[in-house]
């Protein structure tokens, strides 16, 4: 940087192994590319000759990535720059940051590096992975990123350098809050439909080969496909949340650490938590179980959807733990008492058979909406997180006189009060409009 | 259906505390010319084909194109009357939406940004759209159909309502 700046601190680069871990990872996407046929077709030799070059090509590619990029820390902004030809310089805001997260996938457990992810708000996707740094090298920047994020400029001027020297001593004592049984969650997961009817799935398959006496190749892997892709999304939960610990930091902030392949471990501040969502499948009912789902803004955008996100709060667990955790999340707010009211009777046409499950209610902290027969859902939307409320109104909706209320998060996902009358409707909308406000002041 | 004009409605509560301001009716004469666009391209595009491959359908094809237009534009006419604007202290109001009604309550804190934009046969009219941004995608306050003068000063005085009460978050 050649710009007139307090010479904060050098750009630092990222670990030396990165190019290979990189490189690794492409490589093994064109060896599958090439595919067993083209072995065949050209032999061994050569198709060891052709990955050498590719896998020398991408590790200089990496390399020279590598040599590229570098981050530094500028005042309350952390600035990355990369590329080579279309050279790109960012800075990210720290006061923007919602949250941080340091993964380790699986050749990153075994060189003792690390990925540090921001999530900002905006950015389609996560921007800014940081990969790789060492271990501690990322825990000691997560920690005095989220020290920088968390201050006030009034508060920095008054802290001063003092801070960083207890920023950068990284690990302190956390106070643990939950740590999930993988048996629980391994039993969970066979408690969903895919893993339910798979049993029948693999039975029926049989029957016809039995009754049809046709074992063709094709048959076989194109059913064993299907299968695998079935399961892949249970498997992935379990993959995904294994070993599911929560944790609170001195700073108060949340520290989920989850995974078996690719270690995550992330840190929430409080105050970014926009929404929280308890469901109770209805395959779990017999074991009285529910999870909870914690929104952030900065993962609305991440593609893949649903699937490959985790439930950040509590992948599966017992009522009265889910009631503690939310305590925890949302001071304040008891997952036992919150009480909400059902629609008209009228809206009976609309909603024949879920009506007594649906509900909306408005605690001193949160705006609660309830829906769903066999999978119940619950919503909590804190009223200092409100983005925007919407009340929209459907033709069949207009005739019976109802409308329904949305309340919008930046996590994506609306708490939304169903099929109230009109008049409540517009009660509800001026409450939540107010809530908010006086809960923002 | 509502027949009287105070019977309750979802368009438009808090009668007495809320000033609602129409968008331009010129928004009417840009939609429908926009729409007499798109009939006359698939117009064209059916006729060219009826021409190379006769077939009754093609003409039905037309017919229904026709319909559909106008019952479009009738709408279209009560649809504009139906957008409408508030701004309160702490936020702005936006209802719009005929067959679905929406109401969209947008505190000035939580603006990202605004955009103003302006279509070309929107500017030959001497419209524009103004439309305020939150972190929620769900947000919906669009407003279209402004003359440049206000469209300018909503933006202003939603910037600089934003700015005020800034927390975004």
């Amino acid at each position: 940087m050649t710009e007139a700046q307090p010479p904060d601190e050098a750009r630092r680069r990222l670990h030396p192994l990165s190019p290979i871990l990189h490189g690794a990872k492409s490589i093994a996407v064109v060896v599958a590319a090439l595919s067993w046929q083209t072995l065949n077709e050209v032999g061994l030799e050569r198709f060891a000759i052709v990955v050498l070059v590719l896998a020398l090509g991408v590790v200089i590619f990496s390399l020279v990535g590598w040599l590229t990029t570098g981050y530094h820390v500028v005042g309350r902004e952390l600035r990355i720059s990369d590329g080579l030809i279309w050279r790109r310089n960012r800075a990210i805001p720290l006061e923007r940051l919602q949250a941080v997260e340091l993964r380790r996938p699986l050749l990153a457990q075994l060189t003792g590096l690390a990925e540090l992810r921001l999530e900002v708000v905006g950015g389609g996707k996560t921007e800014a992975p940081l990969a790789y740094l060492t271990v501690r090298d990322a825990a000691a920047l997560r920690e005095r990123l989220l020290a920088l994020a968390g201050r006030t400029p009034v508060a920095e001027a008054q802290a001063g350098a003092g801070a960083r020297a207890a920023a950068t001593s990284a690990p302190t004592l956390e106070h643990p809050l939950l740590r999930v049984q993988n048996r629980d969650l391994v039993i969970s997961q066979l408690l969903t439909p895919q893993a339910i009817f798979l049993p029948l799935g693999i039975a029926f398959v049989i029957m016809q080969f039995v009754l049809e006496a046709q074992w063709t190749f094709i048959g076989i892997a194109s059913t064993v496909t299907a299968m695998a892709g079935v399961l892949l999304q249970p498997v992935r939960r379990v993959l995904q949340d294994w070993d599911f610990r929560l944790a609170r930091d001195p700073g108060g902030r949340l520290v989920v650490r989850y995974g078996l392949l690719e270690t995550r471990s992330q840190v929430v501040p409080l105050n970014r938590v926009q929404s929280i969502g308890a469901t109770w499948p209805l395959l779990w009912r017999g074991h009285k179980w529910l999870h909870l789902r914690l929104d952030i803004a900065g993962y609305a955008g991440e593609p893949g959807g649903d699937s490959k996100r985790s439930d950040r709060l509590l992948p599966v667990g017992e009522f009265t733990t889910a009631r503690a955790l939310v305590w925890d999340v949302l001071p304040g707010v008891d997952l036992a008492t919150l009480a909400t009211s059902p629609p008209p009777a009228r809206a009976r046409w609309l909603h024949p058979f879920a009506l007594r499950y649906l509900g909306a209610g408005l605690t001193p902290e949160v705006f609660v909406s309830r829906w769903g027969l066999l999978t119940r859902e619950l919503s909590l939307v804190p009223y200092a997180r409100l983005q925007s409320v919407r009340v929209v109104q459907g033709p069949l909706q207009r005739r019976l006189g109802l409308a329904t209320v949305y309340a919008d998060t930046a996590g994506g996902r609306a708490g939304q009060a169903r099929d109230r009358d009109l008049a409540e409707a517009w009660a509800l909308a001026e409450q939540l409009a107010v809530r908010a406000r006086l809960a923002r002041a | 259906m509502v027949t009287e004009p105070l019977a309750p409605d979802a368009l438009t509560p808090w009668p007495d505390t809320v000033q609602w301001r129409p968008v331009s009716p010129k928004l009417i004469t840009v939609e429908l010319i926009a729409r007499a666009i798109w009939v006359a391209v698939l117009l064209t595009g059916l006729g060219v084909g009826w021409f190379f491959a006769p077939h009754w359908a093609w003409g039905a094809g037309m017919a229904a194109v026709v319909v559909y237009a106008i019952w479009r534009s009738i709408i279209t006419v009560r649809a504009v009357r139906a957008w409408g604007y508030a701004e309160r202290d702490q936020d702005l109001l936006v209802r719009h939406g005929l067959l679905i009604r929406r109401l969209s309550i947008v505190p000035y804190a939580r603006m990202q940004f605004v955009d103003v934009t302006a279509g070309p046969l929107e500017r030959a009219f001497g419209l524009a759209t103004v439309q305020l941004h939150t972190a929620s995608a769900a947000s919906d306050a669009r407003v279209p159909g402004l003359p440049p003068a206000e469209a300018s000063r909503l933006r202003d005085r939603l910037t600089a309502l934003g700015e005020d009460r800034a927390e975004g978050l």
